[in-house]
């Protein structure tokens, strides 16, 4: 419209950028995904350098390197069959895409199956926010409370109520009337069983004491070692065929900066092994079409790739800062 | 990169992965070679560096930036720009301690602070 009563030549409207909303919404996304991975990586960062003695010693964290490469060469073998997957998109060569569609879904599968086996050292081990202690008078109080536990667990799985009262009993009230099961006891497995309670009770009571009073420490000797006092204690309660099954203490193991360690490590591989699992289930939704995939599936496969992609970016960061570098544990 | 604009990229998918493949190895040989390595930042830097590297292959050719054209800066710039702020801005207070720890936080960290400030006030009246 002009006053004038001219025209004037308007330039050519342009809308959006040349390539698929999809695309655009998924790189978007992605950058949103940069900046909450970054702030994971970041803060990691930052709390191991301001953190003198962060624990970075295998034996202590339990961080299984081959594991970790391993799986490192899961996801970019993935990745690699991602590009072919697209690449055989464009060339209407959907049933080879079909194929390797199912091929990095199951790499998925197997980078997941060997985080559990590392999961699951992590919790074998106890290495869980909360519960690892920092010094060696927390590594005693543990150890006593985990001692506590077992005993507690193996008394109430010995010792029932009577059925007749309707009093309910603790384990300390139950462990009372402990000498007279054992002498009534007829059966012989389970008054061996009563007296390896017995056992446990006196063990945990020591225990105790040393730690009340004071009198018992966690190492010995110029090698700090364990001291063998608890180390026979544990042995003992672990092999005895009576209380294994109850027997849930930890070797102690003070770890200065542990939790905060534990917690990270649990935050960043946790989140990112999510991620895999949402990549995993984008995969599904072209591999359940089976033989009617066609190209209406290219841009889903390209943009799937993209998120499949970042994934195995962010692992190329974790797997380098989480399970090699030592830095920050020796400098202040 | 549009449909129309695709070119066969095999070959160059195949060298990529190869050059994945050898730059894990390197880090995996810098791990198991790591009581060799002097110092303490040596490790960090080769793996770190290593991990860019593959990050730039995986971004460039895998993820097409490189085949893309100028949005890609206006998208990605902002997003890194914010993502660096934010360990810049942790920094200072969680991993420098500009200022004196009065009640530190372990053992290891206490022997640290009495070796670097055997005059123990002298730092304490500054901050």
């Amino acid at each position: 419209m002009s006053h004038s009563g001219t025209v004037a030549a308007q330039p050519p409207v342009k809308m959006g950028l040349a390539i698929p909303n999809s695309k655009l919404c998924m790189w978007l996304f992605l950058g949103t995904e940069i900046m909450f991975f970054t702030a994971f990586i970041g803060t990691y960062l930052v709390l191991r350098l301001g953190s003198p003695g962060w624990p970075s010693d295998v034996a202590d964290t339990h961080i299984n390197v081959r594991a970790g490469g391993v799986n490192t060469f899961v996801l970019i073998f993935s990745s690699y069959l991602v590009v072919l997957a697209h690449e055989s998109m464009l060339k209407h060569q959907f049933q080879k895409a079909w194929k390797l569609m199912c091929a990095v879904l199951f790499f998925g599968v197997v980078f997941l199956g060997i985080k559990s086996m590392e999961y699951k050292g992590k919790f074998d081990h106890d290495i869980v926010p909360g519960h690892i202690a920092e010094n060696d008078a927390q590594a005693l109080q543990k150890l006593v409370n985990e001692f506590s536990k077992s005993r507690d667990a193996m008394t109430n799985a010995l010792i029932t109520d009577d059925p007749k009262s309707e009093k309910k009993l603790s384990p300390a009230q139950k462990l009372v009337g402990l000498p007279q099961l054992i002498s009534s006891e007829s059966d012989t497995t389970k008054k061996d069983a009563l007296k390896a309670l017995g056992e446990l009770r006196d063990a945990t009571a020591q225990l105790k004491e040393g730690v009340r009073k004071d009198t018992l420490v966690l190492h010995t000797g110029t090698d700090h070692e364990v001291n063998p006092d608890i180390t026979t204690k544990l042995e003992k309660f672990r092999t005895n065929e009576h209380t294994a099954r109850y027997f849930t203490a930890h070797d102690p193991h003070p770890m200065v900066y542990g939790n905060v360690f534990a917690s990270v490590y649990f935050l960043m591989t946790g989140f990112h092994a999510i991620h895999v699992i949402v990549g995993m289930i984008l995969w599904i939704f072209p591999i359940l079409r089976g033989a009617k995939l066609d190209a209406s599936y290219t841009d889903w496969v390209e943009n799937s790739g993209l998120y499949w992609h970042f994934v195995d970016l962010v692992w190329i960061f974790l797997f380098p800062l989480i399970y090699i570098v030592e830095f920050g544990s020796h400098a202040v | 990169m549009s449909h129309e604009e695709h070119a066969d990229h095999g070959h160059l998918y195949r060298f990529i992965f190869g050059l994945l493949c050898v730059f894990t190895a390197v880090s995996w040989l810098a791990d198991e070679c790591k009581e060799y390595i002097p110092g303490v930042w040596l490790l960090p830097i080769i793996v770190l560096g290593v991990a860019v590297m593959k990050a730039l292959c995986v971004l460039l050719i895998f993820m097409h930036i490189k085949f893309e054209r100028a949005w890609k800066y206006v998208l990605l710039a902002p997003t890194t720009i914010l993502a660096i702020g934010l360990p810049l801005a942790l920094l200072p207070d969680v991993g420098v301690h500009y200022y004196h720890m009065d009640v530190p936080q372990d053992p290891i960290s206490d022997q640290a602070f009495e070796d670097l400030e055997p005059t123990s006030d002298a730092g304490h009246s500054s901050h």
